[in-house]
């Protein structure tokens, strides 16, 4: 295991950006979002939680070019590729769904796997827990363990670093120099932190009483006809605010223009929220009510998933819970589906 | 290089036949061979307009010349309705999968066909006829509203004369030039002259003409495997990762559209 000082790690992010482009947590207020590094400040927060947009965000573009004209040249963007620092554990497992999607089932997207394959995730233990975390109900830790580049553990002065790819060792010795062996004390910090988010993740979980995904088998064919769907659904505004947030939902929609003689095919996110989502050109429409839509969602999340690829499309962040403005609390839908 | 899946291929506007006055044929040359099996779809693209799922109408084997018949219905299909021969429109596929024809072989056949449903079949008719000799029995069932909706008039009246095919038709509502059956199209599924039990039905058409026709289907003794129903839903990317054709644990657009009903009858708002 490796150990980085706040310093060095700046000096590496000033190198990485030769070659990505580096997006770093920056803290605004309460919550935290993405920014394009551009040099050390201290708004950068690597550790505590997650920030407001989803990683899927640097894998499929929220609006993208898929095809232009009639050209079988696939029209990749021409940027540099990310640099994403900061991951969260829970952004990394919407990966399991993400990768399912669109790299590793039937077939294959070019637009993703291009991006899976050159961007680098430079991720890192959470440092606290909000108050709608509950990635421990997913059978997530908060500190990652798989689908990283490198790993930070914060230890104040610097970072714990481990690598979880070939990419990763790689960077570690390109950069070698900025790096040093860590010493046991800095690793038994890195283990007692981890220890003590656990520790605020499952008080969270048990305030909420969140229940754990081992009971999650067929709550949805069970509650199928529940009246909950309708009651959850009253306050439910359409905005699709809990689907463009999830680092999990992946539904887009394919759309064309026209600009003099050219033509572009662009992809952007959709929202199975949204009511025309599935209708068919005809005007039939399987779920013309916004609870039928509700309903879905959660059919898609802990009954699709978990039948096609054998994981639960929910990585317990709780961005949904913040973003969604009727206050629909998707522990509180769970804890009902799970008592019935 | 990987293929980009999202790219249509261009493709030219042979011929716009009329069917019937919200009905049209479009005969269609990509400059790249589209092979599909009956059954499959094909995403057809307006350039700047967008793009729709059909299923091909037309004889797989006949592979430089694509036929899509169209129901005008909806936005993108209106701009389908006013393309002329020469404009250039986009093709992706073919996608999902079709019929299992070869499993068809040795068995009693019956197709069952309503309104706009009738395009793919036909296509599905096309290769029953050339493997004829392989069935033991082909039956072909056509349903729709009036007599002026009805597809293919003269294809059909050709096909009334083969002596191979057991063949009948319904309209909803007759006028004075037709002579044959009134009503929907589970009234011309009664004794029907074939072993249920163990034969193959093919059913497309409106969402309601198939959940009658499959009620109807299985109360004849017709076994749940053997019953192949086309799927509408809402696909859009054919590739299933875009999530708006999900039926269950399925996507329409590359687990079907062709399902047989044991596969899907336990999900809900297969109908809707």
């Amino acid at each position: 295991m490796q150990y980085i000082s706040n310093t060095n790690l700046f000096k590496l992010l000033d190198n990485l950006k030769n070659d990505y482009r580096v997006f770093v947590p920056v803290k605004k207020g309460e919550q935290r979002f993405y920014k394009a590094y551009t040099e050390a400040s201290d708004d950068i927060v690597i550790g505590e939680v997650r920030p407001f947009e989803p990683l899927k965000a640097f894998f499929s573009r929220s609006r993208e070019v898929v095809a232009t004209d009639f050209s079988a040249e696939v029209p990749h963007a021409k940027d540099k590729p990310f640099c994403i620092v900061g991951v969260k554990a829970c952004d990394l497992k919407g990966f399991k769904i993400q990768d399912h999607v669109f790299k590793d089932h039937d077939y294959q997207d070019p637009f993703y796997i291009k991006n899976r394959k050159d961007n680098l995730i430079i991720s890192a233990d959470c440092t606290c827990a909000i108050e709608t975390c509950f990635c421990l109900a997913l059978g997530i830790k908060p500190h990652p363990q798989e689908d990283f580049d490198i790993n930070l553990s914060a230890t104040g002065d610097g970072f714990v670093v481990e690598a979880g790819s070939e990419k990763g060792t790689k960077l570690i010795e390109q950069y070698v120099s900025l790096f040093q062996n860590a010493g046991n004390a800095q690793i038994n910090q890195k283990d007692k932190q981890r220890d003590s988010i656990i520790k605020e993740v499952e008080k969270n979980i048990k305030e909420n009483e969140v229940p754990d995904q081992e009971n999650f088998e067929n709550i949805i064919e069970k509650n199928y006809e529940s009246k909950m769907w309708e009651e959850e659904a009253k306050t439910c505004v359409e905005c699709g605010a809990c689907t463009i947030i999830c680092p999990t939902c992946h539904c887009f929609l394919l759309y064309d223009q026209k600009d003099e003689k050219k033509m572009a095919r662009f992809r952007i996110w959709d929202s199975c929220m949204i009511k025309d989502y599935a209708r068919v050109a005809g005007g039939a429409n399987p779920r013309p009510k916004l609870y039928m839509r509700l309903r879905n969602r959660f059919e898609k999340k802990f009954d699709f998933f978990p039948k096609v690829a054998q994981v639960y499309a929910c990585t317990g962040c709780g961005r949904c819970i913040s973003a969604c403005p009727a206050k629909i609390d998707i522990r509180k839908v769970l804890k009902q589906l799970v008592e019935k | 290089m990987m293929d980009n899946p999202y790219r249509p291929i261009r493709t030219e506007v042979l011929e716009v036949i009329t069917e019937t006055p919200t009905i049209k044929t479009l005969r269609l040359k990509p400059d790249e061979v589209i092979d599909f099996i009956a059954g499959q779809f094909i995403e057809l693209t307006i350039p700047g307009a967008g793009e729709a799922p059909f299923t091909p109408s037309s004889d797989p084997d006949k592979k430089d010349v694509m036929e899509v018949t169209i129901m005008k219905v909806g936005k993108v299909t209106e701009k389908i309705h006013q393309l002329k021969k020469g404009d250039i429109v986009g093709l992706r596929g073919p996608m999902g999968k079709g019929y299992p024809i070869d499993d068809f072989k040795g068995k009693e056949v019956l197709v069952v066909g309503g309104g706009c449903g009738l395009a793919p079949l036909r296509s599905l008719m096309y290769e029953l006829f050339k493997r004829r000799g392989e069935l033991k029995k082909l039956l072909f069932r056509g349903g729709c509203k009036t007599p002026q909706e009805f597809l293919y008039k003269s294809e059909i009246s050709q096909w009334q004369k083969k002596k191979d095919l057991d063949l009948a038709l319904t309209v909803d509502k007759g006028d004075e030039s037709w002579k044959g059956n009134v009503g929907v199209v589970t009234t011309i599924l009664e004794d029907l002259d074939m072993d249920c039990k163990n034969g193959i039905a093919v059913v497309c058409g409106p969402p309601i003409a198939m959940k009658f026709s499959t009620k109807k289907l299985l109360e004849l003794k017709f076994k749940e495997e053997n019953i192949y129903l086309s799927m509408e839903k809402n696909m859009s990317c054919g590739i299933g990762k875009c999530g708006h054709c999900r039926i269950g644990t399925y996507y329409a657009c590359k687990d079907g559209p062709v399902f047989s009903y044991d596969k899907i009858k336990n999900f809900h708002e297969i109908w809707d």
